[in-house]
């Protein structure tokens, strides 16, 4: 090999090999012999050092020829000792002096690095934009049941993922679906990276609402230190799912009317109006209408967000869809807890189909969860299954409570209490609050004081 | 005594790119011949769809939950069970030469050169992502304007997390009657059906010798 090229390949700190026209190695350099990832012994074949060139023993020839300027192979990928990947460009040319080839070997680990990261973020990022196309579909099969009432509200989203501007509001008691529906709805209508933001408006205090939704200027009030999107902000090209409308605190109702007519927001401390365009899906569980007749909920308001309304269908008027949602929980649960239980006997699905589940399928999910912790079997038994029924009908006749002989913590009956107000509230603090007769900072600081999340 | 391993391929340059490098070796007191074949496969298929999955499942019996792009290539070997020759005593041993092949986004001479020499290919798109098998036709086109001889299975994988839907079905169906294909749904995951795809490349990449 004309050694100025030597001395140059090594300066580049490319390895080289020498073979003849039989592809057997005759001669390696020093860099080479250094790779043990790559390269054989002098003698050695060449297809057995680098099978990546099997299969091209054709290509080969043709460059030892002459026929062929080169061949190369890029990003070839082995196996360093330490465990990583190393990368090589590989490119053979013909050898004049020995009638046979040379193969450069340039080591481009870094470079491919680089590379696969580019690629990952490229690759993960339309991953889960499909991935989130894939939900919006699939989510709609979520919405179980055969029932008349069910696929009159699948048929109600399909229509309305024609029209994905159109404000939704979502009615129905506790734990019917109001939040899974109104996933669906963003997901059938929306581009598969649309945002869609929900935010509780009976989870937050009053004084912090407003400042979520419409967002913060910097030093708006003496802790804002930095200015803050709001959600409806981060909501732009998207939904808003404003759950417990009805919790909203009657100023901040015409505010966000006023959002809503004219499509832009300020943010606290500010002048300057944001244009937002956002689709709004609001849900709760009050009687709006009674609520606008106790001049709790603005009129007005409810006009703008009754644009299209669903009633989504309480579990107990569902019939047989009672039994397709219970074993669609059982396999849920089955997986999380990795048990085999694959049935309810007779008795349990006759339990089930008579229930008036209040809580709806909230209720049931826990009543299945409950029953599925302590199942030994592979099928669920009636007495398995513990209703709150039974707690019901205790808290109907306070006045026949007696401290037991043995004597009671307070503190346990009132946690108790607590968690059944939660439970027959569908977890909203608002109306478990109202069922206590406490106010929600009562509340919330009795749920602090007992460790309640 | 097994007499040293005698290679025909070297002073055959022709012979290779038929059957790649052959060896003939005679074993025990019996005669009996085994010969051993490196065949190159490769695997296609756009991003996230399994290939690099399906051969540590295949090669190494192993899954590894983490999504890891591969850049280039990558070339693991893997020596399939002996096989009887009809007619004949010998026995045929074929090592597999598995390309795993990034997905690439343009076809250029590099990618042509990762396809060249191959005797077969597995053709892969993701049953959670319809589009995937869109991609696959383009694909399996250009690596057999390359080897136009070269056996070809279709595969849907990841059948764990989906099964072949209407849609996908009749886009595998599709195309293997294309390009005259038998197809599979598989998991790299469980490992389903990842050994009956390979076998049935090698029995589609016809006569071993």
């Amino acid at each position: 090999m004309n050694p100025l090229l030597k001395q140059i390949l090594a300066a580049r700190r490319i390895a080289h090999w020498q073979f003849d026209a039989d592809l057997n190695i005759v001669a390696r350099d020093r860099l080479a012999k250094t790779m043990p990832s790559l390269g054989n012994e002098p003698g050695g074949s060449l297809l057995a050092a680098f099978p990546e060139l099997v299969g091209s023993e054709d290509a080969l020839m043709a460059v030892i020829r002459g026929e062929r300027k080169d061949l190369r192979l890029e990003y070839v990928n082995r196996n360093a000792t330490d465990g990583d990947p190393s990368y090589w460009h590989l490119m053979v040319l013909a050898d004049r002096a020995t009638d046979g080839g040379i193969l450069l070997a340039e080591e481009v680990s870094k470079l491919a690095r680089l590379q696969q990261a580019y690629n990952q973020q490229r690759y993960e990022h339309v991953l889960l934009r499909q991935h989130a196309a894939l939900r919006g579909r699939f989510l709609m099969d979520s919405i179980l049941g055969d029932s008349p009432a069910i696929c009159d509200l699948r048929d109600k989203i399909k229509t309305l993922s024609k029209v994905p501007t159109a404000t939704v509001l979502l009615l129905g008691e506790s734990g019917t679906g109001k939040n899974l529906t109104a996933r669906v709805i963003h997901h059938s209508a929306m581009p598969p990276d649309a945002p869609l933001v929900e935010i509780n408006c009976g989870a937050l205090p009053d004084n912090l609402i407003e400042a979520e939704l419409f967002g913060v200027e910097k030093g708006a009030f003496t802790h804002a230190t930095a200015s803050r999107v709001g959600l409806l902000e981060e909501a732009a090209g998207g939904s808003i799912f404003l759950d417990e409308i009805g919790e909203l605190p009657l100023n901040l109702q015409a505010k966000l009317l006023s959002a809503l007519e004219s499509k832009t927001i300020r943010r606290l401390g500010s002048n300057r109006a944001i244009r937002v365009n956002v689709r709004i899906i609001a849900a709760t569980n009050r009687d709006l209408q009674a609520e606008v007749a106790a001049q709790r909920f603005r009129e007005d308001l409810f006009y703008r967000l009754n644009v299209v309304s669903l009633t989504m269908p309480p579990l107990r008027t569902l019939g047989e869809d009672i039994l397709t949602i219970a074993h669609h929980l059982l396999a849920v649960f089955n997986m999380e807890f990795k048990k085999k239980v694959d049935a309810f006997t007779a008795a349990a699905e006759e339990k089930l189909r008579h229930y008036h589940w209040p809580g709806n399928v909230r209720e049931l999910s826990n009543c299945i969860e409950r029953a599925m912790i302590f199942a030994q079997g592979t099928a669920i038994d009636a007495p398995e299954l513990i209703l709150s029924e039974g707690i019901r009908v205790a808290a109907e006749s306070v006045n026949d409570w007696s401290v037991p002989a043995d004597g009671i913590d307070l503190d346990t009956v009132e946690r108790q209490l607590i968690l059944s107000a939660l439970e027959r509230a569908g977890r909203n603090k608002s109306k478990a609050a109202r069922l206590l007769g406490l106010s929600r900072d009562t509340l919330r600081y009795r749920l602090e004081k007992y460790n309640i999340t | 005594m097994i007499p040293k391993a005698k290679s025909i391929g070297k002073s055959h340059p022709v012979a290779l790119s038929i059957c790649s490098f052959l060896q003939i070796s005679q074993s025990g007191a019996m005669f009996c011949f085994m010969i051993a074949i490196k065949k190159k496969i490769c695997l296609l298929g756009t991003f996230a769809v399994g290939k690099t999955s399906t051969v540590e499942r295949f090669v190494y019996s192993r899954f590894n939950e983490r999504y890891l792009t591969t850049i280039g290539v990558r070339v693991s070997q893997k020596l399939m069970p002996p096989m009887a020759v009809p007619g004949n005593s010998a026995k045929v041993q074929v090592n597999l030469l598995i390309w795993d092949i990034a997905a690439m986004d343009r076809f250029d001479a590099v990618v042509e050169n990762y396809y060249r020499g191959a005797a077969g290919a597995i053709a892969l798109g993701d049953l959670t992502r319809p589009d995937s098998f869109g991609q696959l036709a383009e694909i399996c086109s250009r690596f057999r304007s390359i080897n136009p001889e070269a056996a070809l299975v279709i595969v849907g994988n990841k059948s764990d997390l989906q099964p072949p839907n209407a849609d996908t079905a009749v886009e595998i169906d599709q195309l293997a009657q294309q390009f005259g294909a038998p197809a599979f749904t598989t998991s790299a995951k469980s490992g389903e059906n990842v050994d009956a795809v390979f076998s049935r490349l090698v029995r589609e990449m016809g006569a071993p010798v």
